[in-house]
């Protein structure tokens, strides 16, 4: 079994692709769906294992140079890493890789060096197909289609695990339905949503073979360098007066700003947090009661929310416990957050659970925000809680 | 949500505005003036501050850039995305800078497509200019490396985005490269045509499909950043 290296993804695959398998990444066009394809081959060759890529729009030189753009470094690998060139032969360069298809418009050559490559390793590997469609463009839909059904054969006679990039064109609607439901293993769709232009990308398992996990989609976002990214456009942080709500937004952000007055949050606090494969945006509300009608504003859109309460502080729960109830009714996931556990007469997280009555599905999780204690791990809590597959 | 001018001045004037969402071929024969003629209708988007994206197939991202640089200083703050098939496939490794982003070929659609999209997405959703400039610098580059059903599909995908991004796409083609039937399928894609022949000792534009009948001919010169037209024949 090998792993896909997109957080989340690993976790919907049951744990990631078992050898002799076959993944497509099924993108719409205008989405980065080929970072997922690249990010996977380098998960793996840093994990050790041998790779190949199938170049197939890009000339080979400039494969470590495409890879550098999100932070991997291909040179320590060169040993694991075997590229087949089915691009130079296109633009009449010589090449000097070992797989070359003198004719990449050719099938049959390209055929040839993709069965040969998978006998010639020596051991169970990860080979990667740079594009599927510019395959299918050169070499025809129904032509490809028979390739693609004898190299997940050969796949699975080697056990080498296969992954495609491919670009969901508009082609046959029959070819489309046969890569979406039929030719491989697992099929992840990446999309766009749009409205006038693409402005957010998500990721969704649409099909696997070894396990019925529901579909789920997920936003991402790709950093360069860093890669993907699930994206949480929006986590709220919200709890009563002086709790230490934007002590933990910037104890979380890379970068945040408070709209403060006097030592108190007037507007509110903006952070982003970038952490273990997660790029997420947090809002911290302000405490006080006139500002309830900000905490309703700010938690429609939110994908989850922290309550953040003083554990020393047991007179504000009844606070607190208020703003539970104004958030709850969004019915979003909610991660408590018990802070200052630093300090003397702090209750624990348990002793907090039974003064709020706090059901045992909703974790309480223990802060010393201003050290920044606890408040990462409060963060996977939270992600996990809003990623989690149903 | 307004339309868009070319800075052609007689021909606008014939043509009245081009509605938002229209996609324009540009075919002619070769040393024509083509590249000056896309090169003084986008400058005339940036004087109207319309955000542009060029696609370039022929001259590196850098090149681009420096046409207009020449030709005016002032407009150089301009929202401008240039995406680059030209550098990586001649083998030079350069990253991408604030207005060039590099594709890895003129066969990789999917890295076009994807880069065209991210400007869309910047000058559309994070500047909030209402008008954008799509203009792809060859499509008969591109139809060397790949075939015409590809190509195709990859403009079926983008003329349909500049539609629903209420912008202009125009497309220039090279004369006398393809074969009838090509033309023909392309054609089916696009609101209206640019046509450029050679007339005498020098060339003629004419504008078809935006009026109830084509444009008179009109032979024309370059200066700089303008087009000059002579009286129609
Ligand atoms: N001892 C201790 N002090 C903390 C901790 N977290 C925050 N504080 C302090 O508590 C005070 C209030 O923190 P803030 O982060 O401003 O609280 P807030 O919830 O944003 O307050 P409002 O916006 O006014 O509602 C500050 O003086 C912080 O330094 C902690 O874990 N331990
Ligand atoms: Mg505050």
């Amino acid at each position: 079994m090998i792993q896909t290296g997109i957080t989340k993804l690993d976790d919907y695959l049951m744990g990631g692709i078992p050898d002799g398998k076959s993944l497509v990444y099924y993108s719409h066009p205008g989405v980065e769906g080929n970072v997922f394809g690249m990010q996977t081959l380098y998960h793996n060759l840093a994990e050790g294992k041998k790779c190949v890529f199938v170049a197939s729009s890009s000339d080979p030189s400039m494969i470590k140079d495409m890879f550098k753009e999100f932070g991997w470094d291909l040179d320590a690998y060169d040993e694991n890493l075997i590229v087949v060139d089915a691009y130079s032969g296109l633009v009449g360069a010589t090449s000097n890789e070992k797989y070359v298809v003198e004719n990449p418009e050719s099938i049959d050559l390209l055929n040839e060096s993709i069965e040969k490559v998978m006998e010639e390793l020596d051991e169970n590997s990860t080979i990667m197909f740079e594009s599927l469609s510019t395959i299918m463009d050169l070499c025809g839909e129904k032509e490809t289609i028979d390739a693609v059904k004898n190299w997940n054969l050969h796949g699975m006679l080697y056990e080498h695990v296969l992954i495609y990039n491919f670009t969901a064109w508009p082609y046959d609607s029959k070819t489309l339905d046969l890569i979406k439901h039929e030719l491989f293993d697992a099929v992840i769709t990446v999309g766009g949503i749009a409205e006038r232009v693409i402005y957010g990308q998500y990721f969704g398992v649409l099909k696997t073979e070894w396990s019925d996990i529901e579909l789920k989609s997920m936003l991402f976002r790709v950093l360069r360098p860093g890669g993907i990214r699930i994206y949480i456009p929006k986590i709220v942080v919200t709890g009563p007066y002086n709790a230490g709500k934007s002590t933990f937004v910037h104890a979380l952000s890379t970068r945040a700003v408070s709209v403060d007055r006097i030592g108190t949050t007037v507007a509110l606090d903006h952070g982003h947090v970038d952490h273990k494969g997660f790029s997420a945006d947090i809002f911290g509300t302000p405490g006080q009661e006139r500002f309830d009608p900000i905490i309703k504003m700010l938690s429609g859109e939110a994908m989850g929310i922290f309550l953040v309460v003083d554990s020393t502080n047991t007179k504000d729960f009844v606070r607190a416990k208020q703003m539970l109830e104004i958030t709850k009714a969004y019915g979003l996931p909610l991660v408590v957050i018990a802070n200052k556990q630093d300090q003397s007469g702090a209750l624990k997280p348990e002793e907090i659970r039974s003064h709020f009555n706090i059901p045992e599905n909703v974790q309480i999780m223990p802060t010393v925000a201003d050290k920044g204690e606890g408040v990462f791990e409060a963060f996977e809590a939270l992600v996990n809680k809003i990623t989690e597959v149903v | 949500m307004s339309g868009y001018s070319l800075g052609i001045e007689k021909i606008d004037e014939l043509i009245g505005e081009i509605r938002s969402g229209s996609n324009i071929m540009m075919i002619g024969p070769p040393m024509s003036g083509k590249d000056d003629i896309i090169n003084t209708i986008i400058y005339n988007g940036i004087k109207d501050e319309n955000s542009v994206i060029f696609v370039s197939t022929r001259e590196p991202g850098e090149r681009v850039l420096e046409w207009f640089k020449q030709n005016d200083q002032d407009t150089f703050d301009a929202h401008i995305g240039i995406v680059d098939c030209v550098t990586k496939t001649l083998g030079m490794v350069a990253s991408d800078t604030e207005y060039i982003k590099r594709a890895s070929s003129p066969v990789d659609l999917t890295g076009i497509g994807v880069k065209i999209s991210q400007f869309f997405e910047e000058f559309l959703m994070k500047k909030n200019i209402p008008n954008t400039r799509l203009c792809i610098n060859s499509l008969s580059t591109i139809l060397m490396y790949s075939n015409i059903q590809t190509v195709f599909r990859f403009l079926h995908v983008f003329t349909g985005r500049v539609k629903s991004a209420n912008a202009l796409g125009i497309y220039v083609v090279e004369d006398e490269m393809h074969d009838p039937q090509t033309i023909a399928t392309l054609k089916q894609l696009f609101d209206g045509m640019i046509e450029i022949k050679s007339n005498g000792d020098g060339f003629a534009m004419r504008i078809v499909g935006f009026t109830p009948k084509p444009t008179p001919w009109f032979n024309y010169e370059i200066d700089g950043m303008n087009i000059i037209l002579q009286e129609s024949e």
